[in-house]
């Protein structure tokens, strides 16, 4: 009863604290919907077209670039439209840009091939992935351009004069489809790539936050709060479980904000209830156990926000909460395993992508049950010296 | 003047550097999280991936399409195993022994001569999520040429060609180039390398850090009586803010310094033309200088300039691109960033990372923070007129 009167005190503290709150509120939530609406944002492919004025050839490329779903169309026209297209490819703002020869028309009718050039970093999976949907549409219209050439053998003419039958022909006849089928998946949540996604910031931030949040842990062992409670008929334990219990509150409720957020915003999912509260109750046990253990072992609160902010910042990232796990080399992924984020991403790639329900992800839970227990007994005994020395 | 600011400024220092929190976030945490994108993002160059391959087809169409993949342009991205039936196939991309399959369906010959379409099946796995892209796009690649072939029997029927003239035109068609061609080419830039944009990303964030700890030591320094007794020496009070301004910039110097030498030196991060850097090096750390002096001059007390400066700290990270990147945020965002100084900075960073002419690269930029340092000072020296003496 009574570590439930301190733990609502400390509560009640960081209620009234703007600053603990905009850690706990304010940012998580504007880092979500950022990141969420960049990433919703780069569905299609930015491409960025110089030379959409030249003649018939650029008009009808650039026509059929702007109707494919797969692109979002960025025309640069006027004196320095290959410059501003190339900064902009440069800083990742464009995926690929198309430049249209001026001579398009002429080349074609002297019947010599029009060379399209498509900018992009070879090296970059993205551009690549662009240039190769640009390089799609491009024989389409050489489709079209044979097939007016072809039909100008057959009937008499000009190839230019039949460029509109084989127009026709071409939209009427439906396309070689591609059909792509994720063999073992109910959703795409879990996005790949280098996208970031809300459940990966769950995990994130409820860690970070427990970790940065024992700085108030500290300050209370620095002024003496502690120990004056100590002097009235309160036992180490009680004191011990107050923090706990305010640790795993906090982390409990900015899960909650999270997965609101997700699902009012992004309409994200969050799979089989069951397992998923499971999830997330295991995971605010161990951002608890890290939050008490760093509240016991740092010295000054700055350490705690300082050192505990960057260690966060550093399991995530190895855990995989920054970038999918799949796109690192064998020995950083077993690295990335010593961290728990991992099991937590693992778990909730296998709860989101493929609809696994409790028994699924029963060993990461396992896990992160080992994790938190081993967190919160080394957090408890540790504090407990603290009080007692 | 000049001394005792110095003396000051040296005080501090020694103090700053004496903190291990400060040390910390200042040099270890930013190369520690450099370190780990390096070493997360070195990997993802060495794209491979293994593509199972059906053909139902078994005409001229599928084994083109069989012996394109298989191709030495191919071999170093991808390899591939046959399989006898799409059934096996997915079966394989489900237990994971290949990442991705291509399924050429029966009838694709048939659908190149024009007749009716069907599709190519290609199935990925959530764990391969990049092996299914790069194999769909494959798959998207070669279908140009039965599209093109499909199309010219399309059009040649219509307009009344006997169906030995159709097999000439078909003919004809597969051997000549297309009359339209795209042509991939590298951009002329350096490319910019994760390592590029993050390193000078974090540092900035982290030597943002800096400004809660000079307007926390100076509130401590106010409480504790110290400022009083720098004000009864012999030194004017503007000395004294000199001596605080001037240990920020070199402490703020050192951190940025730091790690471009650090990360250039032992993660062969090429953050560009050295002058360059040093130049929007100095830009950003006087606008933490700036922004240091706004928290002392705005806030009242210790805790409110704690809370203040942790939330231009973050706000400037997130605006300013140290969390996510720029290029790929919306565009509103993207101007939000020239409201941030190392915003600038960061895009300055970029441009000669990725080979830029070094004045072009800066110029910007500087004007920039030199514009949000005016601007900031400013603010500063009205709020926070009397705040040594106060």
């Amino acid at each position: 009863m009574r570590s439930l009167a301190l733990a609502g005190t400390a509560l009640r503290r960081i209620a009234h604290d703007r600053t603990s709150l905009f850690f706990l509120v304010a940012l998580p939530v504007v880092i979500i919907v950022l990141l969420g609406v960049s990433v919703s944002d780069q569905e299609s492919f930015r491409v960025g077209v110089v030379g959409s004025g030249s003649g018939r050839q650029g008009a009808s490329l650039t026509t059929a670039l702007e109707t494919d779903a797969a692109m979002d169309v960025h025309r640069f026209e006027g004196a320095d439209a290959e410059d501003r297209a190339r900064t902009a490819l440069r800083r990742g703002e464009l995926d690929s840009v198309v430049v249209i020869p001026d001579d398009a028309d002429e080349t074609a009718a002297a019947g010599a091939v029009v060379e399209v050039a498509v900018l992009g970093e070879q090296t970059n999976a993205t551009h690549r992935a662009a240039g190769q949907a640009v390089t799609a549409v491009v024989a389409d219209q050489g489709a079209v351009i044979a097939a007016a050439r072809a039909r100008a053998t057959v009937v008499a003419g000009e190839q230019a004069d039949h460029v509109a039958a084989a127009q026709a022909m071409a939209a009427g006849t439906p396309p070689v489809e591609v059909r792509t089928t994720v063999v073992d998946a109910d959703s795409g949540i879990l996005p790949g790539g280098f996208a970031y996604s809300t459940p990966t910031m769950l995990v994130l931030f409820v860690f970070i936050t427990s970790v940065a949040g024992s700085a108030q842990m500290i300050e209370s062992r620095r002024l003496g709060i502690h120990e004056r409670m100590l002097a009235g008929p309160v036992t180490p334990w009680t004191i011990v479980a107050g923090e706990t219990a305010s640790h795993l509150t906090v982390a409990l409720l900015q899960s909650v904000l999270i997965v609101g957020v997700g699902s009012l915003v992004f309409g994200v999912s969050w799979g089989d209830p069951v397992a998923a509260t499971a999830l997330v109750v295991l995971w605010a046990l161990v951002g608890t156990g890290a939050g008490v253990l760093a509240g016991s072992l740092f010295r000054t609160p700055e350490q705690a926000t300082a050192i505990g902010v960057s260690a966060g910042m550093a399991a995530g990232m190895l855990g995989g909460c920054m970038w999918p796990l799949e796109i690192v080399g064998d020995t950083m992924r077993t690295v990335g395993h010593a961290m728990p984020h991992a099991w937590a991403v693992d778990a909730w790639v296998e709860l989101l992508s493929r609809g696994g329900g409790l028994g699924d992800i029963a060993a990461q839970l396992a896990v992160l049950a080992g994790f938190a227990a081993v967190l919160l007994t080394a957090a408890t005994l540790r504090l407990r010296a603290r009080l007692t020395a | 003047m000049l001394h005792g600011a110095v003396v000051i400024a040296a005080k501090d220092l020694r103090q700053r550097f004496r903190d291990r929190s400060a040390i910390v976030l200042g040099f270890v945490a930013p190369l520690l999280m450099v370190a780990l994108m390096n070493a997360a993002f070195s990997g993802a160059g060495e794209f491979h991936a293994t593509i199972g391959v059906v053909d139902a087809d078994g005409g001229v169409a599928g084994a083109g399409i069989l012996d394109g993949l298989q191709s030495p342009d191919l071999a170093d991205v991808i390899t591939v195993e046959t399989f006898p039936s799409a059934d096996a196939a997915r079966a394989a991309v489900d237990d994971g022994s290949v990442d991705a399959a291509i399924v050429l369906p029966d009838g694709l010959t048939a659908m190149a001569a024009g007749g009716p379409g069907v599709p190519i099946d290609v199935f990925t796995s959530v764990d391969a999520d990049l092996a299914g892209e790069v194999t769909a796009s494959i798959a998207t690649a070669f279908t140009s040429q039965i599209a093109t072939l499909r199309l010219t029997a399309a059009v040649a029927g219509e307009a009344g060609a006997t169906d030995d003239e159709v097999a000439a035109l078909l003919a004809a068609a597969a051997t000549s180039p297309p009359a339209i061609q795209a042509v991939q080419q590298a951009t002329s830039n350096e490319p910019l390398e994760p390592v590029a944009y993050f390193g000078p990303g974090m540092a900035m964030f982290f030597v943002l850090f800096s400004v809660g700890f000079t307007a926390r030591g100076f509130f401590v320094e106010r409480a504790t009586g110290t400022l009083d007794r720098m004000a009864a020496a012999p030194i004017r009070p503007e000395a004294v803010l000199a001596g605080k301004a001037l240990s920020v910039f070199v402490y703020a110097l050192a951190s940025l310094g730091t790690m471009s030498a650090v990360t250039a030196l032992v993660f062969g991060a090429s953050w560009g033309n050295p002058i360059g850097v040093a130049v929007l090096c100095v830009g950003m750390a006087a606008s933490v200088v700036a922004l240091s002096a706004l928290v002392m001059g705005v806030a009242r007390t210790e805790r409110q300039a704690e809370g203040l400066s942790s939330m231009f700290t973050f706000a400037l990270a997130l605006l300013g691109g140290s969390f996510l990147f720029l290029g790929s945020a919306p565009p509103l965002l993207r101007r939000l960033a020239v409201l941030t100084p190392n915003g600038w900075a960061l895009r300055g960073f970029t441009d000669l990372a990725t080979g830029v002419d070094v004045w072009t690269a800066v110029a910007a930029p500087v004007a920039g923070m030199a514009a949000f340092t005016a601007v900031v000072g400013a603010v500063a020296l009205v709020a926070g007129r009397g705040a040594v003496t106060r």
